[in-house]
């Protein structure tokens, strides 16, 4: 009766124990799904602050691909970047706006059959591009830009160190000139903003 | 250590977990309570004393009897206590009234996403470096296993840290917004508005310690900067410190920056039209994040599990030995002293203008904290 029982205990455990497994291995598929949905979502959504919830949300399942990568620099960037910072300006802009007068009655747009072209093309394109890499499993170690940069490093274990050494050694003028373009934007927002008023 | 399988990891995260929410669900309760009476001792009054006003039973004998003496009996002083279970229970039962207009789905996930923000940030915080305790052995599946004094100590740490905080905005805004009504509306955008820019100093602040650690792990900051600092580095340490408080108090919205619930002037801000347990989601996650911005004070500036703040720990001479060892009990103390900062500034401070608060964050605190960052790296530089 005992021994029946631990058995049976063991038996479920050791099946929970497989499926746990399985479910840990196909992370990164359940987050990239749970994203085309939120997307989507987003799409269709006929309130504007719904749609920037579910970009919200996808952003959100977006760092939780790049966390089964082993990517967590990566991931808490986009984390930071873009659910912390624009989104909440997206939220602001679409809160301050009367959201009735644009209230969208159609789901779609005029310009549908070459809208789809273009999308059936690019979704094409990039199947045909990454189909060995789709239904892949997690990958087991983390992807790195050059193996010479991260020499010394575990890079699965030292994301930002690797991360940094790739910035500010190997990559160090297409990040600066990023920055400074951004920076330009910036000024450049800041000016046409100003225009108005003096 | 043992390698250990997928089951028994999740199951010692569980035990982390649930140590956790027991330790903010201690936390918190007695914050409120004693937020009665700091205040009260502030004001020169009791703070709550009673709980339905009666003088029975033996505390209510021992009571008349010190009345009678002309003393405020101590007994007394904590009758108090029971309320707070009343508090909780009523927002349990109370009618969750939902306005007619309000934005359905928005109006039900807004006040989740505040407790879900301000309880995950636990998550990466280090309790203690190393092992808090180990499972005795006849315990099934995880016996013999150690249970370490954080739950992830991951690389990215204070990134992961900031970044969930980040989102919690998200639950004053849209809670703000669903409700359908202007006062709500106008609490939340201030609200937001204050919290995106006081990001700003905070994370220009906690770059100290980062710097001066060399690392972006929770544990390794903390080791760093309270065993491993150089003494040209306690300055900037200790203005990195009052930057971060000022940031801290303004981000969990209280007092002298409580604007999106200013009593006067906005009703009572984001959570105008929230009730029951709703509303008192908002009321826990603003003590949780209490709580977490005075756990990240005292972790990165104030030594954490160690005793003493500021990297003074290095100073220790080696016959005291017993003065350098962490212990979780210091960081949890410290914990408390700052949630009772919290209260003690609230008691002490007016409130400041919607106008003042901002010129405090982009003209003072930004520029203070970005100079406070070259003085820190100058240190990690050359000394």
């Amino acid at each position: 009766m005992f021994t029946e029982i631990i058995e049976i205990l063991d038996r479920f455990l050791s099946f929970f124990e497989q499926s746990l497994a399985f479910l840990g291995h196909h992370l990164f598929l359940i987050f990239g799904l749970l994203a085309i949905v939120a997307s989507v979502t987003m799409v269709f959504a006929k309130n504007a602050v719904h749609s920037v919830l579910a970009f919200l949300a996808t952003m959100i399942c977006t760092a939780a691909c790049y966390f089964t990568l082993q990517a967590e620099f990566l991931a808490v960037a986009q984390l930071l970047v873009y659910a912390g910072g624009i989104v909440v300006l997206f939220l602001f802009v679409v809160m301050l706006v009367e959201l009735s007068r644009f209230k969208e009655n159609r789901l779609f747009q005029r310009q549908t059959p070459l809208a789809m072209f273009v999308v059936l093309l690019g979704v094409v394109g990039f199947l045909t591009m990454f189909r060995r890499l789709i239904f892949a499993p997690s990958a087991s170690e983390a992807l790195t830009l050059s193996p010479e940069l991260a020499e010394g490093l575990d890079v699965a274990g030292q994301n930002a160190q690797a991360i940094s050494r790739g910035m500010f050694t190997g990559y160090l003028l297409p990040f600066e000139t990023m920055s400074v373009i951004l920076l330009i934007a910036l000024i450049g927002a800041v000016v046409l903003a100003k225009q108005e008023r003096v | 250590m043992p390698e250990m399988t997928l089951v028994q990891t999740l199951l010692i995260a569980f035990i982390q977990a649930i140590l956790i929410i027991v330790f903010v669900f201690v936390a918190v309760p007695l914050t409120i309570f004693s937020e009665r009476k700091v205040l009260g001792f502030v004001q020169q009054r009791l703070g709550s004393t009673r709980v339905a006003g009666r003088l029975g039973g033996i505390t209510g004998l021992m009571n008349r009897g010190m009345w009678w003496m002309g003393k405020i009996p101590i007994v007394h002083y904590f009758r108090g206590l029971p309320g707070l279970v009343g508090d909780i229970f009523k927002l349990f039962i109370k009618e969750d009234v939902k306005p007619a207009k309000a934005d359905r789905l928005v109006y039900l996930i807004a006040p989740a996403i505040s407790m879900v923000a301000a309880m995950m940030v636990y998550a990466v915080v280090s309790f203690y470096p190393g092992v808090l305790f180990t499972i005795p052995s006849w315990v099934p599946i995880i016996g013999g296993l150690p249970v370490a004094g954080a739950m992830a100590d991951v690389n990215v740490g204070i990134l992961i840290l900031l970044g969930i905080a980040s989102v919690g905005v998200y639950g004053i805004v849209l809670g703000a917004w669903a409700s359908n009504s202007k006062y709500p509306l106008l609490g939340g955008l201030r609200s937001a508005a204050q919290m995106v820019s006081y990001e700003v100093p905070l994370t220009l602040s906690l770059l100290v310690p980062v710097i001066l650690a060399g690392s972006l792990s929770f544990g390794e900051m903390t080791r760093g900067v309270a065993t491993g600092s150089s003494p040209w580095a306690i300055p900037s340490l200790v203005f990195g410190f009052f930057v971060y408080m000022t940031c801290g108090y303004a981000e969990v919205n209280r007092l002298p920056f409580d604007m999106p619930e200013a009593e006067n002037e906005l009703v009572a801000g984001f959570h105008t039209e929230y009730s029951g347990m709703r509303f008192g989601l908002f009321y826990l996650a603003e003590y949780i994040n209490m709580s977490v911005v005075a756990a990240i004070a005292s972790a990165f500036f104030f030594g954490g599990p160690w005793l003493l703040p500021f990297g003074l720990q290095s100073f220790v001479p080696e016959a005291c030995w017993w003065i350098g060892q962490p212990h979780w009990y210091i960081y949890v103390a410290k914990i408390f002293f700052f949630l009772f900062v919290f209260i003690w500034v609230r008691g002490s401070w007016p409130r400041y203008r919607y106008d003042q608060i901002m010129a405090v964050a982009w003209k003072y605190l930004i520029p203070l904290a970005l100079v406070n960052l070259v003085v820190a790296g100058l240190v990690r530089y050359f000394a």
